[in-house]
């Protein structure tokens, strides 16, 4: 059953209590109550349903993202998307559906003494694509936002290739971020959650968890408050399971751990977020994407680069909300931008962290409240992805014959032919000086084999605690290059045989 | 994340720089105020009023084509005008989405739109000896404008901060859709789904 909150106070003694209801928690859960476990999931979110999807872009980003749709860095220089409602960030997300790529895997093996091969893994994603609808778009299905990622790749002889996306009976209405309204988009909240309450598992939306209890070895007790409307109702949460799995998602997985004073090893640290950089377009002919598949369409031509770090192409939805706050200008600036909405592309560059020899990411501290704080230094490796990114995306779009594109620093590049391209050289990129963006959260509570530099060990076990488990897209040693919704789901599928032997 | 928290203070050094600016006469020239409604939850009057005139100048629009190509391939004439930010009430939607932040968010963003505000604090920054709620249009633009773009980081910061919101709250008014294009969510479509 799925309860909405509590009206009384909660104490629960199941076999696991699953932190989070995402695509790393719903899948524990439905792994978990399908081997006849007793299951128990608390969600800090609310559990919305295609019925309350209006398609209107404040509506859903208030009830439907962590911090009402406002979380960022602590700067403010990248805007953070994150999702927070039963079956998280799986309910907003656009779509896109890859494995993880085997040369990241074979990192992972090579660098932290992960275990994971694409042969390990093989049998969860197949599972994974069959329980989800995933397939791949065809061309005459993407919507010429993306078509013109398509067409400007095959003009330049790069790689591009349509996207493989988890719908049934899509529409192709453009809202997959504010919740499909017609449940196409197989979200956990519709797949691996209703799985996993079939089998006996309980749910509880508006619950938070504040701190986990131990002794030392173990993990007694996950302890915090039912909400309503984000605020605490006085009504308290306690359950002690026999295996505790946190599944919050980077960012609130290792604040969940330090609020909770179990720092041993990095947590927080190496925290990646794919940084993100758009790039408009304007067409003479209408492009409306606000219209259509938001993502179907992706170029991996870059993603490995000898001059640093790699990145890839996607589009991104234009709705006016997102794309006003997306655009750093104002006034007259602003105005005219969005003027010519209807007839602007936008595409995206998202950088591929983790791999550079020293590189650091982000990292998650806690705030005076003890909400996660998050911060990500730009470095010169991220300002020169970030310029080459740019240029790459006005060439593409160059070479479709764009009346214009304009970039996303303060004081936008206009450019209409190559010649306007060493602009973007010219052009400061700290802080707040153009728009960054994130919908890819990983790390921060990375596996590893060295208690040193990891979090959980190769089967996602805390280094420390016998009965603790982060089964989220924070175990995660770098970021992936490819969109990490389809890893988080695999990757859990097979660490719940690891908590199935926890509690044997 | 900090959304507004701890803006002021990891930034700019708030309180200590109110407490010097309020100590010079030039500081103490007042906020124009414009008629607030009744019931204000977040905002104080005079930051009610500080944040309708941000808010104007941030959603301003020009009458007319930014460009040839706006003129001649988008519509655009054909569109209704924008309507202004008191029309969709962006600084009254900001006080409701302000109200229920925690206390210290609250201070912070209190003291920021202080800041934003304070005479003195734009003659440092080379602008007008007045508060912002006291410029002219092209003064208010370039106020902004110096936030926008200041060496100062956490300036930087403030103003995007005051600056999302207000697009926010515009721009996902549907008051503002037919003005950018935006023909609006395809309900239609979606029903037609729903009934079978």
């Amino acid at each position: 059953m799925i309860h909405d909150g509590s009206d009384k106070d909660l104490l629960l003694k199941p076999d696991v209590c699953i932190v989070g209801s995402g695509a790393g928690g719903s899948m524990v859960a439905s792994r978990l109550a399908n081997a006849g476990a007793k299951v128990v999931v608390l969600e800090e979110g609310g559990h919305h349903t295609k019925d309350e999807f209006d398609m209107q872009e404040p509506r859903a980003y208030q009830r439907l993202y962590q911090d009402r749709g406002n979380r960022a860095t602590a700067d403010l220089s990248i805007a953070v998307l994150q999702g927070r409602s039963v079956g998280g960030g799986t309910v907003v997300n656009w779509t896109t559906s890859y494995r993880t790529p085997d040369d990241v895997l074979e990192f992972w093996r090579t660098k932290q003494g992960s275990v994971l091969t694409p042969e390990l893994l093989k049998p969860h994603f197949e599972e994974v694509e069959q329980r989800l609808g995933i397939q791949k778009v065809d061309y005459e299905d993407t919507n010429p936002n993306n078509r013109k990622i398509y067409d400007g790749c095959k003009k330049l002889g790069w790689q591009v290739d349509t996207t493989r996306r988890n719908v049934r009976g899509c529409l192709r209405t453009g809202y997959c971020g504010m919740g499909c309204p017609i449940d196409a988009k197989q979200s956990a909240a519709l797949t691996y959650l209703p799985d996993a309450v079939q089998k006996g598992a309980e749910v509880y939306a508006h619950c938070r968890v504040d701190k986990i209890e131990t002794d030392g070895k173990r993990a007694v007790a996950a302890v915090g408050a039912v909400l309503d409307h984000g605020e605490p109702t006085g009504r308290t949460i306690r359950v002690e399971p026999k295996v505790l799995v946190l599944a919050g998602g980077a960012l609130n997985s290792p604040a969940l751990l330090l609020r909770s004073g179990i720092d041993q090893g990095p947590v927080g640290k190496k925290t990646w977020l794919h940084p993100t950089i758009a790039v408009g377009a304007f067409y003479e002919e209408p492009i409306e994407g606000f219209y259509g598949a938001p993502q179907s369409v992706a170029s991996h031509h870059f993603a490995h680069r000898p001059e640093g770090a790699g990145f890839f192409l996607e589009a991104a939805p234009v709705h006016p909300m997102l794309a006003s706050i997306a655009a750093p200008a104002f006034g007259a600036g602003l105005s005219a931008r969005m003027s010519r909405l209807p007839n602007l592309c936008a595409t995206i560059a998202l950088m591929i962290d983790g791999f550079g020899d020293g590189e650091e990411g982000g990292t998650v501290s806690l705030r005076k409240d003890l909400g996660p704080k998050l911060d990500y230094p730009f470095t010169s490796r991220a300002h020169e992805c970030f310029r080459s990114a740019m240029k790459a995306i006005a060439r593409l779009h160059l070479a479709n014959g764009a009346l214009e594109v304009q970039t996303f620093h303060n004081d936008p590049v206009h450019i209409k032919s190559e010649g306007d391209l060493a602009e973007i050289d010219r052009r400061p990129l700290g802080p707040n000086l153009f728009a960054a963006f994130t919908a890819h959260q990983m790390g921060g509570c990375r596996m590893g084999a060295d208690p040193s530099s990891s979090v959980v060990d190769p089967q996602l076990k805390h280094h420390h605690f016998e009965n603790l488990f982060v089964i989220d897209g924070s175990v995660f040693p770098t970021g992936l290059g490819v969109n990490p919704m389809e890893s988080i789901y695999g990757v859990s599928s097979w660490a719940s045989e690891h908590v199935k032997a926890a509690l044997s | 994340m900090e959304t507004r928290r701890g803006l002021i203070k990891k930034t700019i050094g708030g309180a200590a720089l109110l407490a010097v600016a309020g100590s010079v006469p030039i500081a103490l020239r007042k906020t124009k105020l414009r008629e607030a409604p009744r019931g204000l939850k977040f905002f104080t009057a005079a930051e009610y009023s500080i944040w309708a005139a941000m808010a104007e100048r941030v959603v301003a629009h020009d009458p007319t084509p930014a460009t040839e190509d706006d003129a001649t391939h988008t519509g655009f004439m054909k569109r209704p005008p924008a309507p202004a930010a008191a029309q969709v009430d962006v600084a009254g939607k900001a006080d409701a989405f302000l109200e229920p932040l925690p206390e210290s968010d609250r201070k912070d963003l209190k003291q920021l739109l202080a800041l934003f505000d304070n005479a003195l604090f734009s003659v440092l920054g080379g602008g007008p000896a007045k508060p912002f709620t006291q410029m002219n249009a092209v003064e208010q633009d370039a106020h902004l404008r110096s936030w926008q773009t200041s060496r100062l980081a956490i300036k930087r910061t403030g103003f995007q901060a005051m600056k999302r919101l207000s697009c926010a709250i515009y721009y996902g008014s549907p008051e503002t859709f037919a003005s950018v294009g935006y023909p609006g969510p395809p309900y239609e479509l979606v029903k037609s789904v729903l009934r079978k």
